[in-house]
């Protein structure tokens, strides 16, 4: 499939396809600032794929292994680094926690940064921390504040027409703790919904997104909309409707049923996959969203985040547990992550596809509970030595150094980037990377300057925070 | 030349340098602080300028100054850097720091990138603070409204056509849909139509705003906008936040004056209405421009000056004239302890001084305790000479019914109104109508202009030039209630926290037909006049009441001395209308109904009525007419008043054979709706999935304005969304009624929907596409279609 990926073709697409973006624009806050012309850097990569493990991975565990201690009862917590033995990878001297075989044998085509840092916003609400991680501005803000994959959908658009730009996958944004909390950041700010999130909880409901409402047959589907079409044709306040907004609005129902009607849609169905194929993936959420990623990406999707899902005290936030948790995660995520950046490759679409596997913060051994308070544990009973099971594990929230991987999209392949302390406390110790300048990178791989602005309400806001955040070069190819 | 004037400048293209310095954040510091003295607004020494890029440019006395590009070549980077005192810029005080040169020097070499529009000179457009009465132009054709006296000179200067006026059918809807957020009924909008008195409009106008509780809960969208509030989010669960719902929802029911509104809401007499100054304790660590004090100098400043506090809530504005320490000064008026200065997230070790922004019209004492600095607060800011204050919320208000603001966007109060005169003469006029919000918008609906039709705009029309009324899209809570309204869907229950209640009569209307004689169902003279009376005595002033009567044939009717509904009679049949009653008080009321038998020859006679009266505890009153009513045929004055008190009353009675009007009661019970509870609306329930799609706001943000376009998103979900296709096929199911005609079905909800019927061609489309029969498929599609016309979506 050609699709468009420079700017001027992306541009041409907007202009004949989404003229609501220029009402968005006319409508109020949105608008570039200053006079400079656009000077995006050239882009290495077209899509962008985040797996999101949402509730803060703990680096010891995964990617940034340190000494290992066998559960033994009445070990002193304080002597426990990392709760599993470290593994050879395909990459020589560098080793990821055991339970992430699969990843391991990749990891000569990744790019581990191992002195990711986050700001300390309290320790306490995830919520606040994934924020900040996925729009690059600690909340609160006075403006609602973009997702990043909104500004790619924004500044790039989707790589093709039909599809959405920015597409989540996993994520439940109603019953769930938190929710409003998540749906704070789940969106498209202060640009407005045409480059919000497509939310897609479900992967294997994701068809239905796209298919008919549930009891109508396509031809029904079909016919409605051809009816509608004569119906508004035909309208005796036809000139009413003239008016750019009511225009803008039929467009929009247009590129609506375009997509409900192509042929892209059938990237939304997991169904027609192979056995193989689904078993590979596996049968969780997590697993099955990295499949629906892929195919998304193959038919343009621009911005992809697949999560593990954050919901309080449950998957990555371990707050009891941790070993046991931990270990179930990485059977969850290992596979799958490993089939997409192989399915990726043989597809040839690596190279231009920049996938990063990442978490708002890390985690430390500590049991910091006491018994009766609030905080659902911290392992139930404070104590200073392992006296069961459930203590054994990372349970404490950690922003001194955490780990991010990266494959694909013109990055280095078998590069590692800065390090943690061997030692308590594990802080980045080498090259730490901000949120900001990890920001830059990626918006610099997507060929989005990390300066890119817009006025709101009078005051410019940068992709990056106040503009300041630098790719960091070393990091490409 | 302005000072940066953002709405004019638009562009869809993220712009900036790669790497570029940014001019406003920093270079507009680096000049302003080492240029200002000399080269700045009407100062310039050596006939140099810096006000704009231009005079920058065009240099000094003695030639070129700077060149762009050409850093290294400029005068000016070789005086702010020369060893020689003599030549050195700035000729007082330290040298320039090289950090600050550095950022100049890249400046240049980058080509002295510019805000478009931006000056250090002054604003030429500075608004002004004092109220002011406008002169009026004269009269146009008969055009006497103030507003219309001023548009018609407007468009007179400007060469622009009036638009046409609007036809009945579309004014009720737009009307309705403005003021309640609901959709007129089908037969609201043939009797308007049908009505011949000459004033019907100024009627509806006055009937519509006086349906209470539906105002309330149209407005209650706006101003949990405005206010940041909601029912659950942020801060609710962990007691960091405060809802207002029970306040907010009552003052608006009330028409509390918006003077007093805006004083219970800046120094809360009681818990209820603090949420808004208190607005969120987030949890954790938060920047020093987010603490509750400076939410509370932003978020007054924003909702009730248009005014934005945010730039200086970091740092001195680049772009107006709000400096740090003003919006540090509103801080510390809320502030309960001492509040230490921070310029962007950094402690500057001054402490801020309780200080109100517009020291004309006073100051807040900083030595009061804190209920009293927010009482003098209150006060400055609904002081009578404070016309930012007025102007903000008439503007808001002329935005919400014309689709576009006389200032805008609404929150750019300093910016320059395309007709000052307008602003300042509906500002003045609230003034004059003490601050009542209803008599505000009755004003603006009663002008020529708001009834015309709505201006077709084109792509990148100059929309800072008023042509007449825009069409406005249909907010989330609008399209969800007229789903509701037309597929009778409505959730039965509202948020916690509405203080609205769900428990109504339950056997149907208890009113009568009643007259002064039980035989009236068969021959009363024709124009024969009864007064018809009933004291009631009530323990409090009800929050809320609707009503609702039918005349055989005409009847005035009284409370406590006022007119509170006229029905001439003049209908070919007796028609049900309702009203609602903002004038019953705690203690005693009376009720007076002058009721007149029309017709030529003898023929019946009788009167109905009930009214239900919500009382702030919740309890459900009903009042209706029956055999404890009385009678005489002392006709008391133009307001329901005797002059003595008639000594003849006698009991009414009820008519024995009521059966004479039973084909015109269903339309009385059907105003008091089912169970005399109106229906839920959307205001008064969680946003959910569809309504966030649609723009409802999350409300951790205060927002004036909602999106105004449909993207392609929610199209997705108007397309195939579980939850409008769930009500579409559960209206389906309520509305396809085996047996009704394919063509009554078809503009049954093209009435409801549209207000009009289908027209021939539409009819035929449609019955092509549905068959003869009425199926459950065919209706969803049908209800699908109609709702999808951007004719539904939009008010015009």
């Amino acid at each position: 499939m050609s699709l468009p990926t420079s700017i001027p073709n992306r541009r041409a697409f907007l202009k004949a396809l989404s003229a609501s973006s220029l009402a968005a624009a006319m409508s109020g806050a949105p608008r570039a600032f200053g006079e400079e012309p656009v000077m995006h850097p050239e882009a290495t990569a077209d899509c962008c794929i985040l797996l999101w493990m949402a509730g803060g991975m703990a680096a010891p565990e995964t990617f940034d292994p340190k000494t290992y201690l066998p559960f033994e009862k009445g070990l002193p917590v304080e002597r426990i680094l990392s709760t599993f033995p470290a593994i050879d990878t395909s990459l020589d001297g560098v080793k990821i926690s055991s339970g992430l075989e699969e990843i391991a044998k990749l990891m000569d085509r990744a790019t581990l940064i191992r002195s990711h840092v986050q700001p300390d916003l309290g320790s306490i609400l995830h919520s606040r921390h994934q924020y900040h991680w996925h729009t690059g501005y600690v909340p609160p803000q006075t403006v609602a504040a973009p997702h990043i994959g909104a500004w790619m959908s924004r500044v790039l658009g989707p790589r093709n027409p039909v599809m959405p730009a920015f597409i989540n996958i996993g994520q439940r944004l109603e019953g769930i703790g938190e929710s409003e909390e998540l749906k704070a950041f789940t969106t498209g700010g202060f640009f407005g919904s045409e480059f919000g999130p497509f939310n897609l909880p479900y992967p294997d409901e994701a068809a239905r997104s796209v298919r008919p409402p549930e009891g109508m047959e396509a031809g029904r589907f079909t016919n409605r909309y051809k009816l509608y079409r004569k119906l508004v044709d035909g309208s005796p306040n036809r000139e009413f409707m003239s008016d750019y907004q009511q225009e803008s609005m039929l467009r929009s129902m247009e590129n609506a049923h375009r997509l409900l009607g192509s042929k892209e849609k059938a990237a939304f169905d997991l169904s027609g996959e192979s056995k193989e194929t689904l078993a590979a993936y596996g049968e969780g959420r997590f697993g099955r969203g990295c499949l629906l990623a892929r195919r998304l990406a193959e038919a343009g999707a621009r911005f992809i985040e697949v999560t593990t899902e954050y919901i309080p005290f449950v998957h990555w936030d371990t707050h009891e547990n941790g070993h046991v948790t931990a270990a179930a995660l990485k059977r969850e995520v290992d596979g799958p992550i490993a089939r997409l950046i192989r399915d990726l490759e043989d597809r040839a679409m690596l190279d231009r596809t920049l996938v990063i596997i990442a978490s708002e913060f890390s985690r430390d051994m500590m049991i910091e509970g006491v018994p009766g308070s609030e905080a659902r544990d911290q392992a139930r009973v404070k104590s200073d030595t392992l006296e069961n099971m459930t203590h054994y594990g990372l349970h404490r929230h950690f922003t001194g150094g955490s780990s991010v991987v990266m494959f694909g999209g013109g990055m280095k392949k078998g590069h590692v980037h800065g390090a943690t302390a061997d030692e308590r406390p594990l802080i980045a110790v080498k090259d730490p990377v901000s949120i900001s300048d990890l920001h830059a990178t990626i918006f610099t791989a997507m060929g989005i300057s990390p300066k890119s602005v817009f006025d709101v309400e009078k005051r410019p806001f940068y992709a990056t925070e106040d503009g300041k955040g630098r790719a960091v070069k070393s990091l490409f190819a | 030349m302005n000072v940066l004037k953002p709405a004019l400048v638009f562009g869809i293209a993220a712009s900036v340098a790669n790497g570029a310095v940014d001019f406003a954040h920093e270079v507009v510091p680096v000049l302003r602080e080492h240029c200002a003295k000399c080269h700045m607004e009407d100062k310039k020494k050596g006939g140099f300028s810096m006000n704009t890029r231009e005079l920058l440019l065009e240099g000094s006395e003695d030639g070129v100054v700077v060149e762009p590009g050409k850093a290294e070549e400029s005068l000016l980077l070789e005086a702010v850097m020369s060893d020689d005192k003599s030549d050195r810029m700035p000729p007082k005080g330290p040298r320039m720091p090289a950090a600050d040169v550095d950022v100049l020097r890249r400046w240049i070499d980058e080509g002295m990138a510019w805000e478009p529009g931006f000056s250090f000179g002054e604003a030429a457009y500075e608004p002004p603070l004092k109220p002011r009465r406008p002169v009026l132009p004269p009269a146009v054709a008969g055009r006497e409204h103030p507003v219309d006296r001023i548009v018609d000179r407007y468009f007179a200067d400007h060469g622009i056509d009036r638009p046409a006026p609007l036809g009945d059918a579309a004014f009720i809807r737009r009307l309705t849909l403005d003021l309640t957020g609901l959709l007129p009924q089908p037969a609201d909008i043939d009797a308007f139509v049908a009505d011949r008195r000459p004033d019907k409009r100024a009627r509806l106008i006055e009937s519509t705003l006086g349906r209470n509780v539906d105002y309330a809960e149209h407005w209650l969208s706006f101003w949990n906008d405005l206010l940041r509030n909601d029912y659950q989010g942020t801060g609710y669960i962990d007691g960091g936040r405060r809802q207002m719902t029970r306040w907010l929802y009552r003052s608006l029911v009330d028409n509390k004056p918006y003077d007093q509104f805006a004083r219970e809401l800046l120094a809360p007499p009681d818990d209820e209405s603090r949420g808004f100054i208190d607005g969120i304790q987030w949890r954790g660590r938060v920047n020093a421009s987010q603490t509750r004090e400076i939410q509370f100098s932003q978020s007054i400043s924003q909702t009730f000056l248009g005014l934005n506090m945010k730039c200086a809530s970091c740092h001195d504005s680049f772009v107006d004239r709000w400096k740090l320490d003003d919006a540090y000064g509103l801080a510390a008026i809320y502030a309960e302890s001492p509040l230490e200065i921070a310029r962007c997230d950094k402690p500057t070790g001054r402490m801020a001084e309780p200080k109100w922004i517009f020291p004309e019209l006073g100051t807040v004492d900083g030595d009061a305790p804190r209920p009293q600095r927010l009482e003098q607060l209150a006060g400055l800011m609904t002081h009578p000479d404070n016309g930012r204050f007025t102007r903000t919320i008439v503007n808001r208000l002329w935005q919400r019914m014309m689709g576009r603001g006389i200032v805008h966007p609404v929150d750019a109060m300093d910016t320059e109104p395309w007709n000052e005169d307008l602003l300042d003469l509906l500002a003045t006029r609230f003034v004059d109508e003490d601050y009542d919000l209803k008599k505000a918008l009755a004003f603006i609906a009663s002008s020529a202009i708001y009834q015309s039709e709505s201006v077709v705009t084109e792509e990148g029309a100059d929309l800072a030039v008023f042509r007449g009324p825009l069409a406005k899209r249909l907010t989330a809570e609008q399209f969800v209630d007229a789903v509701w309204t037309i597929t009778g869907t409505a959730p039965g229950k509202v948020a916690a926290g509405v203080p609205r209640e769900v428990d109504g009569p339950q056997d149907g209307l208890q009113a009568k037909w009643i007259w002064s004689a039980s035989s009236a169902s068969a021959n009363i003279p024709a124009g024969e006049a009864v007064v018809l009376g009933k004291e009631l005595f009530l323990p409090s002033k009800p929050v809320d009441v609707r009503a609702a009567f039918i005349a055989d044939n005409a009847a005035d009717i009284f409370v406590n001395g006022t007119r509170v509904a006229r029905e001439d009679g003049e209908a070919s049949a007796p028609i049900a209308r309702s009203l609602t009653i903002g004038n019953f008080r705690a203690g005693k009321n009376s009720i007076v109904v002058v009721a007149r038998n029309g017709g030529v020859d003898p023929n019946p006679a009788g009167f109905t009525f009930e009214a239900h009266l919500r009382h702030d505890d919740g309890e459900l009153q009903v009042v209706a007419t029956d055999d404890t009513w009385k009678w005489t045929s002392t006709l008391p004055d133009g307001n329901g008043r005797f002059a003595r008190p008639p000594f003849d009353w006698q009991a009414a009675e009820v008519v024995t054979d009521p059966k004479v009007w039973t084909p015109f009661t269903a339309g009385l019970s059907d105003m008091m709706t089912v169970g005399g509870v109106p229906m839920v609306r959307a205001s008064l329930v969680p946003a959910d999935l569809l309504m966030r799609s649609l723009g409802r706001p999350n409300r951790e943000q205060i927002v004036s304005m909602r999106p105004d376009n449909i993207t392609t998103l929610e199209a997705i979900d108007l397309a195939n969304g579980e939850a409008l296709s769930g009500l579409l096929k559960q209206g389906a199911v309520n509305l396809a009624r085996p047996g009704v005609p394919v063509p009554e079905m078809i503009d049954d909800i093209f009435m409801q929907a549209l207000g009009r019927r289908a027209s021939a061609e539409e009819r035929a489309l449609l019955q092509q596409g549905m068959g003869r029969r009425v199926t459950r498929t065919a209706v969803e599609d049908l209800l699908w279609l109609v709702l999808m016309m951007p004719e539904f979506q939009f008010v015009r």
